[in-house]
């Protein structure tokens, strides 16, 4: 059976690799690809979409289908990593510790133990709590606003220059995983529950799904944004544009809050309660 | 001022071979995150510099906007790059890696 296996794994490999040979070669000016397809993009972009960057012209909108399935493939990877690593029933842990503020006094409480909950006095820390490191806690507190600024200019900016949802929903989540890792797991989901990462994520699917609806309403093709002319102020060239820009918009938002969910599961290996 | 640009943007490729060289022969995971965050900042911090000066040679607004991004990337790497070598060895030392004697210098307990 083993011999087999090779013997069809020589025959299938070889007869692959015979045929990467009848490939153009790349970047073959007279290959089909280079004489018909890229130039009519690099020609047309322009006066159809008035996007200069082809890329993301191309992205959004000559292959938008491929884009929305491919954002519907991060989501289902969330999806995928939640229902495989999460831990649903909430078990009581077995002690739960506190720390004093003022005087990093640290109190255990055994189960059934109580404290209140809002105390402004203590915090609840981790089982495995290390002391905050001073110099990392304020360099991720420098450092992330303007990371999250940098992600947001790329969503925006995807438009002229290398970017777009994509890149920038993973700047934003990885902004929001160093600021998870310099502090702890329980303060990030005070501020970005899973609950909400979730939505987020099923919500930035949705609004690149809805703009391909409403240009069906509006009685264009499915995700043919020059139906979204008839707002007023738009010409069917610009209503492309902006049309690029809402499901980039939607593309980070969805890529944001996969990447945040999936660190959640990961880092907490499922609980939730507490992390890195 | 081409000239500047070329001597800093060497200067700096100095600094990062000495960085590798440093991370491939030093003892142990201490001495080598030495190079690791010194050497490959100020390598860092001599090549962009003379990038920036390479492009603001041609006195537009555009390039003086690229030489100020420049500026922006040493200012996050000075600040960064440190910090993560600083975490990587607090690491070390919170998992009990103590740091390499010389041998024969007599043991540590």
């Amino acid at each position: 059976m083993k011999r087999l296996g090779l013997i069809a794994i020589i025959i299938f490999g070889g007869l692959l690799f015979s045929i990467t040979f009848e490939l153009p070669d790349l970047g073959d000016a007279s290959s089909p690809a280079s004489t018909h397809v890229s130039p009519y993009y690099i020609e047309h972009t322009l006066e159809d979409t008035s996007v200069p960057n082809v890329v993301t012209a191309i992205l959004a909108d000559y292959r938008g289908y491929d884009t929305l399935f491919e954002t519907a493939v991060i989501f289902s990877a969330g999806l995928a990593c939640f229902f495989l690593l999460r831990i649903p029933e909430r078990k009581a842990p077995k002690a739960r510790f506190y720390r004093h503020l003022t005087t990093g006094l640290t109190l255990r409480i055994e189960k059934g133990g109580r404290i209140p909950e809002e105390s402004k006095e203590f915090e609840r820390i981790d089982s495995a709590w290390v002391p905050n490191d001073v110099i990392i806690n304020m360099t991720c507190r420098l450092v992330v606003p303007f990371v999250q600024l940098f992600a947001l200019y790329v969503i925006a900016h995807g438009h002229h220059s290398p970017g777009g949802g994509f890149q920038g929903g993973v700047i934003f989540g990885a902004a929001i995983i160093l600021f998870a890792i310099s502090n702890n797991l329980r303060s990030t989901t005070r501020r970005l529950s899973e609950k909400s990462s979730a939505l987020l994520g099923s919500g930035g699917v949705i609004i690149y799904l809805g703009t391909g609806l409403l240009c069906i309403l509006l009685g264009a093709g499915f995700l043919n944004y020059s139906g979204l002319s008839v707002f007023p102020g738009l010409d069917p060239v610009s209503a492309r544009s902006y049309g690029i820009l809402i499901v980039e918009i939607g593309v980070g938002i969805a890529v944001t809050a996969v990447m945040v969910w999936i660190y959640y599961n990961l880092a907490s290996a499922g609980t939730q309660e507490e992390g890195l | 001022m081409s000239l500047l640009a070329a001597i800093l943007i060497i200067s700096g490729l100095f600094f990062f071979t000495g960085g590798s060289i440093g991370i491939l022969r030093f003892p142990d995971f201490y001495s080598r995150l030495h190079p690791a965050g010194k050497l490959d900042t100020m390598g860092l911090l001599m090549t962009m510099t003379g990038m920036a000066l390479y492009t603001v040679q041609e006195f537009t607004l555009a390039a003086i906007f690229t030489s100020l991004k420049i500026l922006l990337i040493i200012v996050f790497v000075f600040i960064t790059s440190p910090t993560a070598t600083h975490a990587i060895l607090d690491a070390g030392v919170r998992a009990g890696l103590s740091p390499w004697t010389a041998p024969g210098k007599g043991e540590r307990e």
